[in-house]
């Protein structure tokens, strides 16, 4: 009976704390309040009134010339939204903007996740220095890549010599619209592929080893503990990088900005690259629809990612 | 929609317009209402301070040229902000919109309408400088019904830059008509340069004035008398295919040189002609390294003419005094300081700008080159691009259209016709 004295008094006492003054509960709210009120103030000022201006802004026709005098535009209604979709380089942007996710996407998930398993199971001695090494792209300055890029790939670059030196004769990549995607998606799989494969790896390092131990002891070969127990396992780190690259690569601007400049014939121009020029133009309403419409689509691809993979998880 | 929700609306978007830009640019200036800017500038000397506000490059060397004026009038303090160029309007007009810009700023006259507006610039005032000793079209670019906003500083245009080694190897002389201009650059290339023409292929802004200006020399009008875009002419497919029969002819090369290889190219013979600015005649021995290489290896000449004339269009550098500034008559009178042909001439020698004042050629310094005569004959038959707040917007997307031609996916008559549609979509930016 003694046993149960302990706790009842326990809970006896626990009573009057759940029921603590309204006054320290103020004070303990407003001390939250203060510590969120630096980052609030700085999210307030650079991001939710600028995304409501410009959600503002892309309801009207407003422009460079306009700024001294904004009350003076007009409100369009969704004018900009169909004249996006009314201008053949928007969609032309569009379909750009998708071929690079559905290949870039795949492409460095593939990549990143070879290597991790690579680093996380065979290779033991240098597993530092080349996690180091396959991770540089990511932190290396991208301007100076694409320049190095665009003499590689130049027709009478690094690449071609080396097709010639084994007798092919190269192609123009960055001049062919059919080729100068590839290359570009190829900068994009090369500086993001880092990303994933550290994230895979700290996957991979979460799975008990065990579980292997117990699938070998029962004549499991490496590819059916890789179907049946890496694979399901690593579902949720999947579903983490996949949704973090499709939303990058849906954004993507460095790459073909610096690479070739949204050409040959517009083949490599993406949704963001056509927002920037827009804005550089002083479209500003057209520019803000644009990257409404990338937001929606961001919005959208994320969440069919999430329900695809989580209901497998 | 109602006119009270719409009226809402508007204020809600000008709002938060505003809410998002201010925070960035700062406050309002505080400071006098503008002046009305025709008031007469007279010649005591300039007190107070001066904000100048320009673009990397011609003004990296405005403090040694401005030396001399800071010294005859020791009660002013100029202060220059340079801006990198890609950059340059983006912050002009964010500071403009802000009440934030400058005293004087600097504009490019291929590219300033959308500041041409008496709530942004005030009017040059009447007197302050001969509007007849500039050339005309850099004058022009910055009048906008019958009112001028700006005061040229520096002109370039561009002019036929060639081998002369080559072309005296081929027996050739630069042609003066585009029926002329095949023969040349085949003739070039029998002579030993890989393509002829190191053609200009970003495919932006830069193609779209080049083939602006062929259309010129075809006889075109860009925006007709009554201020509507006419880009679908004869005169425009002509001057695609033009600029098309380039590569089509085999005298041009789509891959190459970009702009950095321009010079390389040219110098190392893979390339033997250039449509090009007068900078370049500063920059070959540099790129030859060799000093003399120019003057024994190149030649200039005007632009093959078209059915109408050989013009071409007027660039460079231009100042205007903002509506805002708090200082305008020393704004006014430095102004004038640049507009010199003394100041031009210093600003040449300091940095290679050519002047924009006609009497400042007849300086030693730049008369001596005879490499730069063809685009003094060249600037004296320039035009001014339109004075539409959406040139750049259209000369940039006539930059893809002439890239499609040059390549064989359009035809120039479906190009003009593209222009058109998009020039007509996206108006003249009057409301």
């Amino acid at each position: 009976m003694t046993t149960t004295l302990a706790p009842a008094t326990k809970r006896a006492t626990a009573v009057p704390r759940t029921a603590a003054p309204k006054a320290s509960r103020a004070r303990r709210t407003a001390v939250a309040w203060l510590f969120l009120a630096p980052f609030g103030l700085v999210f307030l000022v650079y991001t939710a009134i600028p995304t409501v201006a410009a959600l503002a802004l892309s309801l009207t026709d407003i422009r460079g010339a306009d700024l001294r005098t904004p009350f003076a535009v007009d409100f369009t209604g969704a004018d900009n939204y169909l004249r996006l979709f009314q201008d053949d380089t928007f969609v032309r942007d569009i379909l750009n903007t998708a071929l690079f996710v559905a290949v870039g996407v795949p492409l460095t998930m593939g990549v990143g996740f070879v290597l991790a398993l690579a680093l996380n199971s065979g290779i033991s001695r240098l597993r530092g220095v080349l996690r180091t090494v396959f991770f540089a792209p990511v932190v290396t300055n991208v301007v100076a890549v694409a320049l190095i890029w665009q003499y590689a790939f130049h027709a009478d670059g690094t690449v071609n010599k080396l097709l010639g030196a084994v007798g092919f004769a190269g192609p123009n990549w960055l001049d062919d619209p059919h080729l100068a995607m590839p290359v570009v998606i190829l900068l994009g799989v090369w500086r993001n592929f880092g990303i994933a494969m550290v994230l895979f790896l700290a996957g991979l390092q979460a799975v008990p080893r065990d579980v292997y131990e117990a699938a070998a002891l029962d004549g499991a070969s490496r590819w059916r503990q890789l179907r049946h127990i890496t694979l399901p396992l690593l579902l949720p780190t999947t579903l983490m990088v996949s949704v973090l690259l499709t939303v990058f690569y849906l954004q993507v601007f460095d790459e073909p900005y610096l690479l070739t400049g949204g050409g040959p014939l517009g083949s490599t121009e993406s949704v963001a690259l056509y927002t920037y020029r827009q804005f550089g133009a002083g479209e500003f309403g057209m520019s803000s629809a644009a990257s409404f419409v990338t937001l929606a689509l961001v919005t959208v691809v994320s969440v069919v990612q999430f329900r695809l993979l989580r209901s497998r998880t | 929609m109602s006119k009270l929700s719409r009226r809402t609306a508007l204020r809600l978007t000008a709002s938060m317009a505003l809410g998002a830009a201010l925070p960035l640019a700062g406050c309002g200036r505080e400071g006098d209402a503008a002046a009305s800017g025709a008031k007469k500038v007279d010649a005591s000397p300039a007190t107070g301070t001066v904000n100048v506000w320009a673009a990397q490059g011609d003004a990296d060397v405005l403090g040694t040229v401005v030396k001399p004026f800071r010294s005859a009038n020791p009660d002013l303090v100029v202060k220059t902000t340079l801006i990198p160029n890609a950059e340059y309007y983006t912050k002009l007009q964010a500071a403009i919109a802000a009440g934030k810009g400058p005293d004087v700023a600097q504009f490019f006259p291929e590219s300033q309408a959308q500041f041409l507006d008496s709530s942004t610039l005030l009017p040059v005032p009447d007197g302050l400088v001969d509007p007849g000793s500039f050339f005309t079209s850099l004058w022009d670019a910055g009048v906008v019904n019958g009112v001028a906003y700006t005061v040229p500083w520096y002109a370039y245009t561009y002019a036929l830059v060639y081998r002369a080694d080559l072309a005296k190897k081929a027996g050739v002389e630069a042609p003066t008509t585009w029926a002329g201009m095949e023969p040349f650059l085949k003739a070039l290339q029998g002579a030993g340069a890989a393509h002829a023409l190191g053609a200009d292929i970003g495919w932006d802004i830069f193609n779209g004035q080049d083939v602006a200006m062929y259309a010129w020399q075809a006889g075109a009008s860009l925006v007709t008398s009554g201020g509507k875009w006419n880009l679908n002419t004869p005169q425009m497919v002509d001057a695609l295919d033009y600029n098309a029969s380039f590569f089509t002819a085999g005298t041009a090369d789509t891959s190459g040189p970009t702009f950095l290889d321009a010079q390389p190219y040219f110098v190392s013979g893979k390339t033997a002609s250039m449509i090009t600015g007068p900078w370049v005649i500063g920059q070959l021995d540099t790129a030859a390294k060799q000093s003399g290489w120019t003057a024994s290896h190149v030649a200039t000449a005007p632009l093959p003419a078209g059915a109408s004339s050989s013009v071409s269009f007027s660039a460079g550098g231009t100042w205007g005094v903002l509506a805002d500034s708090g200082n305008t008559d020393a704004a006014w009178k430095l102004v004038r300081y640049l507009a010199k042909p003394s100041t031009q001439v210093a600003q040449y020698k300091a940095y290679s700008s050519m002047p924009a004042v006609i009497s400042a050629w007849d300086d030693p310094a730049i008369k001596g080159q005879p490499l730069l005569d063809a685009f003094f004959t060249q600037l004296k038959t320039t035009r001014a691009f339109p004075q539409v707040s959406t040139w750049q917007q259209v000369a940039t997307r006539l930059g893809k259209e002439v890239e499609a031609v040059a390549k064989g996916k359009e035809t120039a008559a479906g190009a003009a016709a593209n222009i058109q549609a998009y020039a007509e979509s996206v108006g003249t930016g009057t409301r």
